[in-house]
């Protein structure tokens, strides 16, 4: 991971969504991108120039577009018709995103498509997100990371958020994950963790 | 045996590739129904080994071309639908409405201001009197201003009228039963035709009236009677103490038109026209 005086960049073409430019690289604000925002925190596994990711909830791009230019190759899933149209035009530009319009609830509709991956990413507003993740485990090769940004306030509204991220962590190793860390993401995003889980 | 975008590929590794273009590609997978209890993630070396590409450059390329593709089909079918477009417009003319008000506004302070002996007090100036008294006073900006206003109500005016046309090809039924334009907002605030015929009655009663609602719920004022469809003339016409009972009956048969305009997507005159006396008798019309 490239960062210049501390500032966590990417190296790839800019003028995705008017990011800020250093020394010709893309600036990766926390403030943005939770992804952003763990690395900042100290946490998350580096990624690797030979890295397949699976990033689920890949809404508009922004964040999928810095991965991308780290990563090997990105499958973005995305549901939603409007943030779609702008993830297919940054699919245009990098060669290396699979934008994929599929519902991360139900994998089967695009488990044809996506190769076993190194990391899976993901990033949705839904009530039961750690379910999502189990869902989605075949996709993970054996010594991959799942990275999963929790919500707090998508699971439940009136909870607790450390009541809810522990919910989550207990939900993620009744599935067989092993938590490698659970990680709040103050004071950049409000009541969201990142949970960093490998398998066995 | 597995089933991936190129082909299939048996245990064994023998592979069976997927015969034609893109489209004929698209159209396989939307016919797959893959069971996750045994599914294996492809590896994309099969692909090669299947013959249908090279190397892993071409693998990608095909595979994007793929599903940019499908995406980009399903986002056009799912703007093809009339209703989207619905809110949109509907949309847009609250807003247009909102600022057509606020610039009314402060156009007639700026007047004021030109004008120190002017007042509305006692002489009923209506907006569009007010902009056209304001297009007078030649020598002031304001005069150009206040005929851009114009002009912009008058496009309003337009838009009002393409919404109540576009309602009525999109939710004949419900537009039948309210006009097209209480039909549009209904549509509009349900987000969609789909989720409006998928409401009970009793949400359909009383949308528009979520602040009332939930004033209610949370601290027990009386209940709202009724929302959007307050704007029906048997609603706010019938007298105050069979006003509720006129809103139940409109919504509940606003929900079957709803439905019937969802699922069937055609006018049913049979329907309306039980539906129109069921709603006449409960207003006490003969």
């Amino acid at each position: 991971m490239i960062r210049i005086d501390g500032v966590l960049v990417s190296p790839g073409e800019g003028g995705v969504y008017g990011e800020r430019m250093l020394q010709g690289y893309r600036v990766w604000d926390p403030r943005r991108s939770k992804l952003a925002a763990l690395y900042a925190k100290g946490g998350g596994r580096d990624l690797e120039p030979w890295m397949r990711i699976l990033y689920l909830g890949a809404a508009n791009g922004t964040t999928v577009s810095h991965v991308a230019d780290y990563a090997a190759c990105v499958y973005a899933v995305e549901f939603a018709p409007r943030p779609m149209q702008d993830l297919i035009e940054v699919a245009r530009r990098r060669t290396n995103v699979v934008p994929i319009m599929a519902d991360a609830t139900r994998p089967a509709a695009y488990a044809p498509l996506v190769e076993a991956v190194d990391m899976v990413i993901q990033d949705v507003a839904q009530p039961d997100q750690a379910g999502i993740a189990l869902a989605n485990l075949p996709f993970l090769k054996p010594d991959g990371v799942y990275i999963l940004m929790l919500k707090a306030r998508s699971v439940d509204v009136r909870a607790d958020p450390e009541a809810v991220i522990a919910a989550a962590v207990r939900a993620l190793e009744a599935g067989g994950l092993v938590v490698q860390a659970a990680t709040r993401l103050e004071p950049f995003h409000r009541d969201h963790a990142a949970i960093v889980c490998t398998r066995q | 045996m597995q089933h991936y975008w190129f082909g299939d590929v048996e245990e064994g590794g023998a592979c069976t590739p997927a015969e034609g273009d893109v489209e004929a590609l698209a159209e396989r997978l939307d016919r797959l129904r893959i069971s996750m209890a045994s599914f294996v993630p492809l590896a994309w070396e099969d692909a090669v080994a299947c013959g249908v590409v090279a190397d892993r450059r071409e693998y990608l390329d095909r595979l994007r071309a793929l599903c940019i593709r499908r995406a980009e089909e399903t986002i056009a079918a799912y703007y093809r639908q009339g209703d989207i477009e619905l809110l949109q417009m509907v949309r847009m003319l609250d807003e247009t409405d909102t600022v057509i008000n606020l610039l009314t506004e402060r156009a007639t302070e700026w007047y004021i201001v030109r004008n120190p002996q002017f007042s509305r007090k006692y002489r009923a100036i209506g907006a569009k009197k007010m902009l056209s008294i304001m297009k007078k006073d030649r020598s002031s900006p304001l005069a150009r201003l206040a005929g851009e206003i114009e002009r912009l109500a008058a496009e309003r005016t337009r838009l009002m009228r393409e919404v109540s046309a576009r309602a009525d090809a999109v939710a004949p039924n419900c537009s039948a039963l309210v006009g097209g334009l209480v039909a549009a907002r209904l549509v509009s605030r349900a987000g969609g035709l789909a989720p409006l015929a998928r409401l009970p009655a009793s949400t359909i009663q009383v949308l528009g009236a979520e602040n009332a609602l939930f004033t209610h719920l949370r601290s027990g004022t009386p209940p709202p009677k009724h929302g959007i469809i307050f704007q029906h003339r048997r609603v706010h016409n019938a007298p105050r103490g069979t006003r509720g009972r006129v809103a139940r009956v409109l919504a509940a048969k606003l929900a079957i038109a709803a439905r019937i305009d969802c699922y069937r997507g055609e006018l049913s005159p049979a329907f309306l026209e039980t539906a129109q006396r069921r709603i006449d008798d409960a207003a006490g019309v003969a």
